[in-house]
């Protein structure tokens, strides 16, 4: 072999390597679906939940929560006040709504079904498309959507602001000085973690409990795991990977599809992809997928027993599944074998502090 | 007998009772906590999203470089062993006993994004070889597969696999089905002085990739010699196309057909060849010989047919028999599979091998029929054993056939 030749073969896994390795899209602001939560490398195991920890610089307390557990549930948030955040993300609707979609102020649909606040501090990523990267950013958002809340962030700060009881709770939350929105997202976003579901019939037999499940839940978390390819996305104690994936869902509107994750990347990968939802408690919020479209947990299973929808950016982990009628109800049956079955989470509407109104 | 039977039953017994407590990990489930099932229809067999998983380079597939590396998960070490009872019957006479009918210790995953690894090493052993048909009744030591894989090199378009690995040609991999005794027939059949074999593992170099809509390739570089070194100046090559239609791969849905053509040169002359230090020689006489033929996978519910048949063609100067002309050869394989119970807990399936070789060598024509029944005693992400019960009717030859009968009860135990 000539030296020419070793060289060339030499110089030929350096080369590979390199090329493997750095598979990288081109200039993007925002980073592309598979550049998020790397900080959670997957797939991970399923099992129970581990506790919410706070962000940095900002401890939660009771008062906290309960100051946002009031906004959390208070209308007068919205522009005409009858919209608060639990009316499209209802504790009675496993925190979500009756979809398709979501209803705003003046009886406005929205394009998406509302994502289930429950679990949501979990998430790496918010909303269907990923477009807030905590729930504080979230938070600010649907009061001054136009559809949804309709409010602005002014007008709403002043509504709060002329509440006594809300000044004197910020006071004691956040000290003297003018309520902001960001104390406002900080007190719902610290509400919000505290909407977990660690108690489920699934959590009791991964904790020791054998007699938790019974024989057809077992077998439909066999299922789950494994021929029904359902952990591919739906991985880890929150069931769900927090990514974002093209499951082919028809657009309701094929002149104007909904781009999804498409729309803050830029990514063409990300063209029609949404984030993977939670499946805890999703068998108390029908109906399903990013747009409401399937009705029930049995035509939603149908649904990707096919493979999924028709897209030319379909995520390859879409096949079809070929599960049997007895393995669907056994999916169905484990599903709801992921309701919770916390106290705290079947919550109450808090009373607002109306007394104190100026 | 009697007492074998029972011996038999004991161990399915208590393996029954206990199974539910068996904690140990293949390597692939291991690292994410899935069952068998989430690739293969039924362990060994891969599903489509198994298929999906390794084109990736045992990666999940669009998740390239968000899942841990060998690096962050526990040691990525499997191992499967099949042991049982067979019983041989020809028209001489009966012989029965119990083996271990193998042993292959893996190893595989990723190293960084979008480069991975395979590495399956059977040790020797004093027992015969699933697919046992030769003189010594042991399993030979063998380094089977030890590769690198670098994936998405031009999005899925581009891979490379790198070393010693399973061509992309075998199609219907003996090494992923059901079958344990029952090798296909095609897999060492060559012309008589040709030693090629073309469904062993081979070292070289593979391109792989995907077009949507379901079409997929493989091209080859490899020595063609198997495991051995190579032992002339000239490498092999093949070319695999394959088309899906509809969902799938085609593997456990939507319906594959596929074609592939191999091209190989052996030296017939060894004489004054020199060695390398490595084992390379150089014979002269290189003569050539051909592969071309299809295959076909076809999907309904849990129904699985799957063919491969070709010609094959060696030079003239591989034949012993008829040195003026080319030694030609025709054969293939046809396989029923169905996946039943929930979680495909039993499969069972139907096999049909044949090998025709022309006209002048009919002693060598084998015709060969297969059925099993494979029952599942876990869906875990743990461990699985499988009870197989296998029987075989082959016969060699025509005219005067030799006939022969084997039955295998056995335990298909990964771990």
């Amino acid at each position: 072999m000539g030296r020419r030749r070793w060289l060339m073969v030499m110089s030929v896994f350096p080369l590979l390597a390199g090329l493997a390795a750095a598979q990288t899209p081109g200039k993007e602001k925002v980073p592309p679906m598979t550049h998020v939560n790397v900080q959670v490398l997957g797939p991970q195991r399923i099992g129970p939940l581990p506790p919410v920890d706070s962000p940095p610089g900002s401890p939660t307390s009771s008062l906290k929560i309960h100051l946002g557990k009031e906004l959390y549930f208070d209308p007068r948030l919205s522009a005409d006040n009858t919209v608060s955040c639990a009316s499209c993300h209802n504790p009675a609707l496993g925190w979500s709504d009756s979809g398709p979609t979501s209803s705003g102020i003046h009886g406005q649909l929205g394009g998406r079904r509302s994502p289930p606040v429950s679990n949501a501090a979990y998430n790496p990523l918010q909303f269907w498309d990923g477009r807030a990267s905590s729930l504080e950013e979230q938070a600010k958002g649907p009061i001054q959507n136009p559809i949804e809340m309709g409010n602005t962030h002014k007008a709403m700060i002043k509504t709060v602001a002329d509440i006594r009881g809300y000044a004197m709770e910020f006071k004691a939350v956040y000290g003297e000085g003018p309520i902001t929105v960001q104390q406002v997202a900080d007190a719902i976003a610290a509400f919000e973690r505290t909407v977990v579901t660690t108690d489920s019939l699934f959590d009791r037999f991964v904790r020791g409990d054998r007699q938790a499940l019974t024989a057809l839940e077992r077998k439909g978390l066999e299922i789950f795991n494994g021929k029904g390819h359902c952990t591919a996305c739906h991985w880890g104690p929150n069931f769900s990977d927090g990514r974002f994936h093209n499951l082919g869902v028809p657009a309701k509107d094929p002149k104007n599809p909904d781009v999804g994750r498409y729309a803050i990347t830029k990514n063409p990968r990300d063209m029609g992809a949404f984030k993977t939802p939670t499946v805890r408690d999703a068998a108390l919020r029908p109906p399903y997928l990013h747009d409401g479209s399937e009705r029930s947990l049995e035509s939603l299973i149908d649904f990707y027993n096919r493979g999924g929808g028709k897209d030319p950016n379909l995520d390859p982990l879409m096949v079809p599944l070929g599960l049997s009628q007895h393995e669907k109800k056994a999916l169905v049956a484990f599903i709801k074998a992921l309701n919770s079955l916390n106290p705290e989470v079947a919550d109450v509407k808090p009373i607002a502090p109306d007394h104190l109104h100026k | 007998m009697k007492k074998s039977l029972i011996i038999v039953f004991s161990m399915v017994f208590v393996l029954l009772v206990f199974s539910q407590t068996v904690s140990a990990i293949p390597a692939f489930a291991r690292k994410y906590g899935f069952n068998c099932n989430m690739c293969h229809v039924a362990f060994p067999k891969l599903n489509d999203f198994g298929q999906r998983f390794r084109d990736n380079g045992y990666q999940i597939p669009g998740q390239a470089g968000l899942e841990k590396t060998v690096f962050e998960t526990a040691v990525p070490i499997a191992l499967r062993t099949t042991a049982g009872y067979s019983i041989y019957g020809n028209g001489e006479g009966t012989a029965s006993g119990f083996h271990l009918y193998g042993l292959d210790l893996l190893a595989a995953g990723v190293l960084h994004k979008n480069i991975s690894f395979l590495f399956v090493y059977t040790p020797g052993l004093d027992e015969p070889a699933g697919n046992y048909k030769g003189k010594i009744p042991s399993q030979l030591a063998s380094l089977e597969s030890a590769n690198v894989v670098f994936s998405n090199l031009i999005q899925d378009k581009l891979n490379l696999r790198v070393g010693r690995f399973e061509p992309g040609f075998q199609r219907l991999s003996s090494k992923r089905l059901f079958y344990i005794l029952q090798p296909f027939e095609i897999n060492k059949f060559a012309g008589t002085r040709n030693s090629f074999e073309f469904f062993a593992n081979q070292i070289g170099i593979e391109a792989t990739g995907r077009f949507n809509p379901g079409f997929k390739y493989a091209l080859g570089y490899i020595n063609g010699s198997g495991a051995n070194p190579d032992r002339n100046r000239f490498n092999d090559l093949y070319l695999v196309l394959s088309k899906t239609f509809g969902r799938g791969e085609g593997q456990s849905a939507g319906q594959r057909i596929g074609v592939f053509g191999y091209l190989g040169r052996q030296p017939t002359d060894f004489t004054g060849s020199i060695i390398s230090p490595v084992g390379d020689s150089n014979g002269s006489q290189d003569r050539t010989f051909t592969r071309l033929g299809g295959d076909i996978s076809l999907n309904w519910r849990t129904f699985n047919l799957q063919a491969t048949a070709f010609r094959g063609l060696d030079d003239k100067a591989f034949n012993d028999i008829d040195s003026a002309r080319d030694y030609v050869f025709y054969g293939g394989v046809v396989q029923l599979d169905w996946a039943a119970l929930a979680d495909n807990r039993l499969v069972a399936s139907l096999m049909y091998n044949w090998v025709h070789p022309s006209d002048e060598d009919r002693v060598h024509r084998i015709e060969a029929y297969s059925a099993l029944l494979r029952y599942y005693l876990g869906s875990w992400s743990a461990v699985n054993v499988a009870l197989h019960a296998e029987f075989t009717h082959r016969t060699v030859g025509s005219g005067s056939l030799a006939k022969e009968n084997l039955f295998t009860f056995l335990l298909d135990f990964g771990f």
